[in-house]
């Protein structure tokens, strides 16, 4: 669908001719995205009326403003690698690549905070804080997740979070322009143009920002983000050896820092020692294992895998990888001490190959900074999804598991999910203060019918609020990963849940009571 | 294999964006992380191997035709590879060679750039790609008393290249490398007029028919000199003899080899010796031609099977070219035994490195791109304390040079053979 | 029916208190927000109470105020702002619901005190996160409303802590849970299944625990709250590290806040330690004249795997980082007490009289946040601001806490007068409600806006208050939630 001619030059006025196009090749770039064959059955999802590069939170709103006028719905993404960055619920829509908004804006070392603007991804901020001895939490995205995506905008967890915390709780501040096209900048940044603090006056307004999730663009565009830091014992440079980017890694565990595997005989025993590593305080990383080395290509993995000894694998699910970091040696010793004696407690044991100092190094590297990247997800099989996922109690986790483990087995028996079968990506908030976090990863081929089906069929069972997993909460945490418009994720379980669905159609009303902001990944004022 | 053969691999893009920057595991400073030229200049998905893959898999299934943005991003591209070895990082697909087949299909559609095609013509004519005469290809080797392999044999043949032979400037730099042989007491010869562009360029221009030809053309004329080597200063040439006439079922049955790798060997055997100092800082740039795009070409035929359930191998099991077996390591080497000269690395580097600018048709079609990209690379450069910039390619120097003539950057631009010459004590009889 | 027969059918005759006494005592607090007598007080007992006593607020148009904590109150946000409003007292609702002590949470009603709730968690091996020496009669779900500071900031990953997840009844009269919390099923249900209402995350996209907190009362009533806990120390020892400016000790707590090495860390003056440590005005007089300007309080806390051997390390490492700053010392006894006084002082709630009431008989606090940077020189500003409107300088307390693992600080300043003599109290009224004006110009930020503070936070954060109302709105259409806090 064409914009008005008016409504084009308007918007080309704000950005430059450079910086817009509705050429309907350029347009098909931003909506083919993983995903699509899964949720709308087609490689294509809405092709957009056009797509504009905002360089500043001026033409943002200059934007956002225009799209009122016009009535033209907008949505905003850094990345865009998503369903949720890329879906559109109308055809009437433009999208914000906000590429050109890529600036580090400020690092406050002695107070740990970092002010950046929607393209800066966590790896480059992760590169630049090393300087400085500070640290940003690393999400299961891969090394290019935006710092602004994965703290206001969308959902995602990741090793370090045990450490330094995640989702929502390191937005120490954000500008935000709203749908109507005023700016807020919340909490600090608005009385004093200083970005400690998110919160007031009064309630914090963190509290519409996001939840579980985020909006996804669904209620304006977020053009800057104090992210919380914290310290970082490692190096203020590293370099990844290797001739295969694939295959380089540290040469060692950095200083600062040593790396465990710790096999246990039952998965309980291992989600036990996990839920007791967090609550000692000393992880900086900790997950539980899944998967080996994923090799430089599929064809090298399969070759690797055949020559596996089953009970390794087994071991494998059974493990739990800690790295410790430490701003002492007395430190560090005393880390290591309380690690062994909760390994101990649990029956587990510190099993070669996992403690291969060359296996910990490769792992502490992914763990430090590109947990989840495309290697381990899509690779294998062309396309992954996550259900069921929780935010829970390990005990509850467990259950969870165990329920997903069962329900999956006659899918991944019949060859139509990736054998040995669903991945836990499983790991502890907060030193376990607020829990920890679990997604059940299944590895699929979009574009094999009985690989799609199944899926479809399981994302079906998990997503039905009176179904079998009902018990577990929302599915995708209530949206992580689900478009609205086609899996009715807040509209069905909203009722179930004390009717979120209704406080948060009416949290969008009065935000974009004209509903421009896109809500394929948030929710609209009135449900059609 | 034409661009229909590689819906598999568009349709399993994920739209991950890892084509725009170097792969994680080899960035290490946050200024200089990404890796394709085209999408940091032009910020569009399609102009990224990503989006290439979604323009392609959407004008074979009809949904769009060649649109001005079509073209604008399929062509403004150097064609460098960063995207390819970023991508097979992690995933099992070829965006480049998706790239390279959308532009022979767009060529054979009637829809090449229009500047390249200018560029084209003057090659059928001229078989030169600098829209030169073909008369004057030889003039750059004037004086010096070279067998000419038309009327002689010799066992090594020099092939100069379209850009050295024309472009007056870097002739000092085809003699030195000439030279360099000839003190070395080996037995070379040139082609002289007859000398004929490779066809490489016109390649990633799209033009697979001036590829296949001058790929006929030379394996003849190669043969009817009775050479067993070609060794050129070109790094363009270097990777069109040695992988793209490969690729095509052209391979030449002699060994081929860049300037680089012979001097290299000269050096390990003591024929050449470098013992005069140059007390310089330089930093070396991996040419895309010498380096990524160089490895050996894989010839592969099988199918997709799956195992685990789904999991996508091959049978009989497929090696991608991910960059690991290029020409990186030589001319290190050369410039690490040169005394009084300090190596330092930029950031990107090896398969990684950023391309100079010039590649796939953009030094032809868009200057101010490839100044732009060129200015970009002199950047990086500078921030690790480089006076001079270093490679081993004329396209790279070419571009380099206008680059810090336009922008007025303050280093330093010189091909590897310019150093060896000078570290040789300046003996070499021309 | 009058109204509050109709209240007395919800909660019960005998919870609605409208005799004169009572309504007295609920008209006002020790701030300056002027008095204003309630129509009545009610104590409702269960969820399904207020509930109806919110719904019946929404037929009648009728304020309710929120009141979870026993007197005395500070703030004025228990004190009606407008006439005719329903004081809603929680003392009736003191359940001590569950003690979870592998996950380390529990969970309470809304009346439950600091008093009441330490012991209770001590049998099962556990402790609160306390804020500093909060009064006995202080509701421990209100102060992690209030978004009160706690005293271990490496334990403050974020502006909520230790809060997590929560029954609220909506201004609307709509019950919502939580979090980890929410679902068809009970809460009863829910244990059964392992959970334990500890994780926080918001529904969705949005977060409710977000918006009922520092919110006054205004979006919602609490009727259960859970917390984190942390476990109880075996073993602790507590340091005092005098100085004579503040600057050194500000540079030794970014150190080891930084990498969170220790658990309490605050930094008060002389004059408030004193309050904290003696009973008297004479003995706060006198032990305040052998205190050091500024003492910076930490402690080690043994507890969890290795109790031993993390004080012991801890303790070494701090040692080494002591010797790298300026001229700084630990010491044992300020003035007769020993640095275990002052670590009993911070496992409990204050004894009585409330410490902040020992020196004068009446105080009044002004804070804000800010960062640990900048705290000496807004403690100059405050010295010349009160000068400025002659409240002496020198009974002004201070109190600079780190929150958030050290990103910002609570700076208090707590001024100490005799509430029955007209002149102090004057001059105290006229700092904290006017002189304030010259901090909030210098970038203080009243997060937490109380009484006057509102106007001086909302006047800076016009966008705020917008959207602060949009969403009163939806939470709250008809402000019956203790209307006029905030900016409603």
């Amino acid at each position: 669908m064409d914009l008005t001619k008016d409504a084009y030059r308007a918007l080309e006025d704000i950005v430059g001719p450079e910086n817009i196009s509705q050429d309907q090749a350029v347009m098909d770039t931003y909506n083919q995205v993983w995903g699509n064959k899964l949720v709308f059955d087609a490689k294509w999802s809405t092709r957009p009326a056009a797509v504009l590069m905002p360089e500043s939170t001026e033409e943002v709103q200059a934007v956002v403003r225009a799209c009122n006028r016009y009535r033209i719905s907008f949505k905003p993404f850094s990345s865009g690698f998503e369903i949720m960055s890329t879906a559109l619920a109308s055809e009437n829509a433009i999208i914000l690549d906000l590429k050109r908004m890529n600036r580090i804006l400020d690092i406050d070392v002695k107070n740990m905070h970092a002010l950046v603007e929607p393209y800066v991804s966590v790896y480059r901020l992760q590169l630049e804080l090393a300087k400085h001895g500070l640290f940003i939490g690393t999400i299961s995205a891969g090394a290019e997740a935006g710092v602004i995506a994965s703290h206001c905008c969308h959902f995602g967890s990741g090793t370090t979070q045990v450490y330094a915390g995640g989702l929502g709780r390191n937005v120490l501040g954000c500008e935000w322009v709203l749908p109507t096209g005023e700016i807020l900048r919340m909490g600090s940044a608005e009385t004093g143009n200083e970005w400690y603090s998110a919160d007031g006056p009064g309630f914090s307004l963190r509290g519409i920002l996001r939840g579980h999730s985020g909006a996804n663009g669904g209620h304006g565009v977020i053009t800057k983000c104090s992210a919380k830091l914290y310290h970082w014992y490692g190096p203020q440079e590293w370099e990844l050896q290797g001739s295969l980017p694939s295959l380089k890694r540290l040469d060692r565990v950095p200083d600062g820092f040593k790396a465990f595997a710790a096999t246990f005989a039952t998965r309980d025993d291992a989600y036990d020692a996990l839920r007791e590593v967090g609550q000692a305080g000393i992880g900086f990383s900790v997950w539980l294992l899944i998967g080996g080395e994923m090799c430089e290509g599929n064809d090298e993995f399969w070759e690797m895998f055949q020559k596996m000894d089953p009970a390794e694998m087994q071991r494998l699910a059974h493990s739990l990888l800690v790295i410790l970091g430490a701003n002492t040696t007395r430190e560090m010793d005393y880390r290591e001490k309380c690690l062994r004696k909760i390994v101990d407690k649990w029956q587990g044991q510190f099993l070669p190959p996992l403690n291969d100092p060359e296996y910990l190094a490769l792992r502490s590297a992914i763990m430090f900074w590109s947990i989840g990247t495309v290697r381990e997800t899509f690779r294998p099989c062309g396309e992954f999804f996550i259900t069921p996922c929780t935010d829970a109690t390990e005990d509850m986790i467990k259950l969870q598991n165990t329920a997903a483990v069962e329900g999956l087995m006659p899918y991944v028996q019949k060859g139509a999910i990736m054998q040995p079968g669903p991945a836990p990506f499983h790991l502890p908030y907060e030193n376990y203060s607020v829990g920890s976090h679990i997604e059940t990863i299944i590895q699929f081929d979009p574009y094999d019918d009985d690989s799609l089906q199944a899926v479809r069929e399981w994302t079906d069972e998990t997503f039905d609020p009176k179904g079998k997993f009902c018990k577990f909460g929302v599915p995708c945490l209530g949206g992580g990963l689900q478009i609205e418009p086609v899996s009715h994720v807040v509209q069905k379980w909203g009722p179930e849940y004390d009717n979120y669905d209704v406080w948060l159609t009416k949290i969008k009303d009065a935000l974009d009571p004209n509903n421009l902001g896109d809500w394929s990944a948030y929710v609209p004022p009135l449900f059609p | 294999m034409a661009i229909e053969e590689y819906e598999h691999d568009s349709l399993r893009c994920t739209r991950c964006s890892f084509c725009k920057w170097i792969p994680w595991e080899s960035m290490r400073h946050p200024d200089f992380m990404q890796g394709c030229p085209s999408a940091s200049r032009y910020n569009f998905h399609a102009y990224a191997a990503g989006g290439k893959f979604n323009l392609a898999l959407s004008l074979m299934k009809g949904r769009i035709a060649y649109t001005e943005g079509f073209l604008d991003a399929v062509f403004k591209c150097q064609m460098d590879g960063s995207c390819d070895i970023s991508c097979k990082a992690v995933q099992d697909i070829e965006p480049l060679q998706n790239m390279q087949e959308l532009r022979i299909r767009c060529v054979q559609d009637g829809q090449g750039d229009p500047a390249h095609m200018l560029v084209i013509e003057g090659l059928k004519k001229e078989d030169n790609m600098m829209q030169a005469k073909k008369a004057d290809r030889a003039k750059w080797a004037e004086g010096i008393p070279v067998k000419n392999l038309i009327k002689e044999k010799a066992k090594v043949v020099y092939h100069a290249g379209c850009r050295y032979s024309f472009d007056e400037e870097l002739w000092p730099t085809a003699r030195a490398g000439l030279a360099l042989l000839m003190n070395a007491g080996v037995d070379v010869g040139i082609m002289g007029r007859d000398e004929a562009c490779c066809g490489g360029r016109a390649y990633e221009m799209g033009y697979l028919g001036e590829l296949t030809k001058f790929a006929e053309h030379n394996r003849e004329v190669f043969k009817a000199a009775g050479v067993t080597t070609l060794v050129t200063p070109c790094s363009d040439g270097y990777q069109t003899f040695k992988v793209l006439y490969d690729k095509i079922g052209r391979k030449l049955d002699i060994e081929v080899l860049h300037i680089t790798e012979y001097i290299h060997r000269l050096i390990k055997e003591g024929t050449i010796r470098l013992t005069k100092k140059i007390p310089l800082t330089v930093t070396y740039h991996d040419p895309c031609h010498l380096g990524r795009l160089a490895e050996p070409w894989i010839h592969w035929k099988g199918k997709e099977v799956k195992v685990l359930g789904q999991m996508i191998v091959h049978e009989p099991p497929k090696k991608y070219r991910r960059g690991a077996n290029g020409v990186y390591d030589i001319p290190r080497e050369i410039l690490k035994s040169i005394p009084g000269l300090r190596v330092v690395e930029m950031y990107r580097t090896r398969e990684s490195a950023w391309c100079c600018g010039a590649g796939g048709g953009v030094k032809e079609a868009y200057p101010d791109f490839a100044i732009w990209t060129g200015a970009e690379r002199l950047k990086e450069a500078k921030a690790v304390g480089a006076r001079a910039i270093v490679s081993a390619c004329p396209w790279c120097t070419r571009n380099f040079k206008d680059t810090v003539r336009e922008r007025g950057h303050q280093i330093e631009v010189y091909d590897i053979i310019e150093l060896v010459r000078k570290a040789c004590n300046g003996k070499i009889n021309m | 029916m009058s109204g509050n027969d109709t209240l007395e059918k919800i909660v019960g005759s005998g919870n609605v208190l409208d005799s004169r006494d009572i309504l007295e005592e609920y008209s006002s607090d020790l701030s300056f927000v002027p008095r204003r007598r309630p129509r009545c007080v009610v104590r409702p007992g269960t969820a399904d109470e207020v509930k109806g006593i919110v719904k019946w607020a929404n037929e009648t148009m009728t304020p309710l105020v929120p009141m979870s904590s026993g007197r005395p109150h500070f703030r004025g946000d228990t004190v009606p702002a407008m006439g005719g409003s329903v004081i809603v007292d929680f003392s009736r609702m003191k359940k001590i619901i569950r003690i979870d002590p592998r996950n380390w949470v529990a969970m309470v009603e809304p009346g439950v005190t600091f008093a009441e709730l330490q012991p209770e968690l001590e049998k099962a091996g556990l402790s609160t996160y306390t804020p500093l020496c909060p009064r006995g009669t202080k509701s421990v779900a209100a102060s992690m409303l209030e978004r009160e500071p706690i005293t271990m900031p490496a334990h403050h990953w974020d502006a909520l802590d230790p809060f997590l997840c929560a029954e609220i009844i909506f201004g609307t009269g709509d019950k919502l849970r939580s979090g980890e919390a929410a679902g068809p099923d009970s809460i009863e249900d829910q244990w059964k299944m392992g959970k334990a209402q500890m994780v926080p995350f918001g529904l969705g996209q949005f977060d409710e625990s977000r918006l009922v907190s520092g919110a006054q009362g205004t979006i919602g009533i609490i009727t259960w709250a859970t917390m984190k806990c942390r476990p109880c120390s075996t073993l602790t020892r507590t340091f005092l590290i005098p100085s004579e400016t503040i600057e050194p000790l500000v540079d030794l707590s970014y150190r080891l806040i930084r990498v969170r090495l220790g658990e309490t860390c605050f930094i008060v003056n002389d004059l408030n330690l004193a309050s904290l440590l003696a009973q008297s005005p004479g003995e706060i007089r006198d032990l305040r004249a052998t205190l050091p300007p500024w003492v910076l309080v930490v402690t080690f806390e043994g507890y969890g795997v290795l109790p031993e051997e993390k004080v012991a390390y801890q303790v070494a490492d701090f040692r080494d980082m002591l010797k790298q700053a300026d001229n700084l010392k630990t010491i044992h006894t300020v003035g007769g007490f020993s640095d275990e006084d002052v670590s009993n002082l911070l496992t409990e709630p204050s004894a009585e009289p409330y410490w902040k009431l020992r020196y004068k008989g009446g105080f009044s606090d002004v804070f804000f946040l800010t960062t640990l940077n900048k705290a000496p020189a807004f403690i100059g500003t405050m010295s010349t601001l009160a000068q400025s409107r002659r409240f002496p300088a020198e009974d002004i307390g201070v109190y600079v806490q780190p929150i958030v693992q050290g990103t910002s600080c609570h700076l208090e300043f707590d001024l100490f007068f005799d509430p029955t003599d007209s002149t102090p109290t004057e001059r105290a009224r006229s700092v904290t409600t006017e002189g304030v004006y010259d901090l909030a110009n210098m970038g203080a930020f009243f997060s937490r806006p109380y009484g006057a503070w509102a106007n001086i936070a909302y006047s800076r954060a016009a966008e705020t208050n917008i959207l602060q109302r949009k969403v009163k709105k939806i939470f709250d259409p008809n402000n019956v939630l203790n209307p006029g806090r905030l900016c409603f």
